[in-house]
């Protein structure tokens, strides 16, 4: 009865997994495959989408804006957030419950919506920031702060902060000195198992860059929208690499979260 | 001058008043006690000693010098938390030598006195162990060591034999006390529990809604309880209302007396008692508890109910509920305490 009951469980999960796993196996092969057209199979393979995408300067820019907006908006969250959640679990830890509610607010509102408002925001500013990479990362940084804040304020709460930040300063340490020593060492998995998260999420992002930067600045989501008309391998090709990437993102941050477990 | 003076300190968070008009003195070399039950203000006032907490009002001085606005940092006070407060990302051996560090003190001799201090708590071996992989006795010797490498004026002990188990807590509580005499260091410990205090203190500072509500000796405290509440947290003290204690030893008290259960013997046939002892009184037991050397028992003598704890030697039959005996007592230990 158990016997059979598992191989039931089995057969759902590995059947299930197995038809998600059917488009991204047939992406695989066309974007491997030199054509592929009135036939079953593919008629030969081939690496040449690869080495087409990969040399070509357009992606390769594309994909340098991407990587440039991602980190910058990652690391603007570090040095904001880091310090914000220190001050907020040692000095005023009642405002954690105030930030629980702001961190939601990111995703209380679609990003289009969203999106628009930051247009009629903008557009009318002196500084010209719609259309520049300066007022994606500024979005991304709202993005990114609630997985931030959440992974970081868990790790806050594993440790006794309270009690290592005292045992510091009677040991002859500052605030500082304390925060750069020993807490922030402990934070240190946390925080890339949640850069790494958001990191992938960021890169993924579609509709903020198509609507507040479009070509102007072609990001890798707009590149990949913007070469949907060309060969279905180039972008077969396109998107197992982008999505290979995210998988080893995605990998590293797991890795990182069970290590801080 | 004593070697350390508390004088008129207080403390409140917001409405809330933590202590008030604290003064004590401590002499140099002097391990005294901040006994408690929770919430007394005792962890709060260990807190304004070491400077993590800011005083309303009052001064502290250490050997000679007002340190009540020096920073924590600048007092030269250790400190073992009852959370071990141990770096989790540092050695046992880094974390001993922090202190060190921020003094600015040289590697080779940081080097030195780590290992001085590491083989005072009997921890050599484990200089390269995290905190993680060690047990709680183990974790506590670190932050011992790690509070008194740096040579501290005073050592502040907050409950840190709270979290372990009955075994390492004597233990440790012993290996805590042979390091104070050795080093002769001005120690003040906080507790709740009234025999680690009695154990391990040369005074006793008992603490009771922010107030320091008795002080002296161990054995002064417990023999002479100034007022119910010293009396119900330091022992299984019995309380006997002043009319019948007037009634039953013939006195003339205002007060309600109170009587400790050893203090009360069961009259045994055919033994001569001393002038001391009061007549016999009819009791009955009410029931008994077995506390492994020592059987309570409850008993009933006219309307009160008393305890009376008795060694518990294998030649003594355990009496039944029931069971009619007579009572004495100690008329030499009767004490007449405060509400």
């Amino acid at each position: 009865m158990h016997n059979s009951n598992l191989t039931l469980h089995k057969t759902i999960v590995y059947g299930i997994s197995g038809l998600l796993f059917i488009p991204i196996f047939a992406t695989l092969l066309y974007s491997f495959s030199s054509s592929w057209g009135a036939t079953i199979l593919p008629d030969g393979f081939s690496l040449k989408w690869y080495s087409q995408l990969l040399t070509d300067p357009r992606f390769l820019d594309a994909f340098g804006r991407s990587l440039f907006i991602c980190i910058a908006s990652l690391l603007l969250a570090m040095v904001l957030v880091l310090p914000m959640i220190f001050v907020i679990f040692y000095y005023y830890p009642a405002l954690d419950k105030v930030m629980n509610i702001l961190i939601l607010l990111p995703f209380a509102v679609p990003p289009v919506v969203s999106s628009v408002g930051l247009l009629q925001l903008y557009a009318d500013s002196s500084i010209q920031l719609v259309g520049t990479p300066w007022i994606l990362i500024g979005t991304y940084f709202t993005i990114a702060l609630p997985f931030m804040y959440r992974a970081i304020s868990n790790s806050f709460t594993t440790i006794n902060l309270r009690d290592l930040v005292d045992a510091a300063h009677l040991l002859g340490a500052s605030t500082t000195k304390a925060y750069l020593l020993i807490i922030l060492p402990n934070l240190k998995k946390g925080l890339l198992a949640s850069a790494f998260l958001s990191f992938s999420f960021l890169l993924g992002e579609f509709v903020f860059a198509n609507i507040l930067v479009g070509t102007r600045y072609e990001t890798l989501q707009i590149y990949l929208y913007n070469m949907r008309q060309t060969s279905g391998h180039f972008t077969s090709a396109l998107v197992m690499t982008y999505f290979a990437f995210i998988f080893v993102c995605t990998w590293l941050a797991t890795r990182f979260s069970r290590g801080n477990q | 001058m004593s070697y350390v003076k508390v004088s008129q300190l207080a403390k409140s968070f917001g409405d809330v008043n933590v202590f008030q008009d604290i003064n004590f003195e401590i002499e140099k070399g002097e391990f005294i006690t901040l006994l408690g039950p929770s919430g007394c203000g005792k962890s709060t006032l260990l807190r304004c000693i070491a400077g993590l907490n800011q005083v309303d009002n009052g001064e502290l001085w250490v050997d000679g010098e007002n340190i009540t606005d020096v920073s924590p940092q600048q007092r030269e006070i250790g400190m073992v938390f009852q959370s071990y407060a141990l770096f989790p990302n540092m050695t046992v051996e880094d974390n001993v030598a922090f202190g060190l560090k921020m003094k600015g003190i040289s590697k080779s001799e940081a080097r030195t006195e780590v290992k001085k201090m590491i083989d005072l708590v009997e921890l050599d071996g484990k200089e390269k162990f995290y905190p993680s992989e060690l047990s709680g006795g183990q974790r506590q010797r670190v932050a011992l060591a790690r509070a008194l490498v740096v040579k501290p004026r005073i050592l502040l002990l907050d409950e840190p034999l709270s979290a372990l188990d009955a075994k390492i807590r004597k233990s440790l509580r012993q290996q805590i006390l042979n390091i104070q005499r050795e080093l002769n260091l001005t120690t003040v410990f906080v507790t709740h529990d009234q025999e680690e205090a009695m154990l391990l203190s040369d005074r006793i500072f008992l603490m009771d809604q922010g107030s320091i509500v008795q002080q002296g000796k161990p054995e002064e405290i417990y023999t002479k309880p100034v007022n119910e509440f010293v009396a119900s947290f330091m022992g299984h003290y019995n309380l006997i209302e002043a009319d019948t204690a007037n009634q039953w030893f013939n006195l003339a008290s205002q007060e309600k007396v109170a009587i400790r259960p050893e203090s009360i013997y069961i009259r045994e046939a055919g033994r001569q008692y001393g002038e001391h002892i009061s007549a016999p009184m009819p009791a009955t037991i009410v029931s008994h508890q077995l506390l492994g050397n020592v059987i309570r028992y409850n008993v009933k003598v006219e309307e009160n109910e008393l305890t009376v704890d008795l060694l518990n030697r294998s030649s003594e039959r355990l009496m039944a509920k029931g069971s009619s005996l007579e009572l004495m007592f100690n008329l030499n230990e009767i004490q007449p305490v405060r509400a």
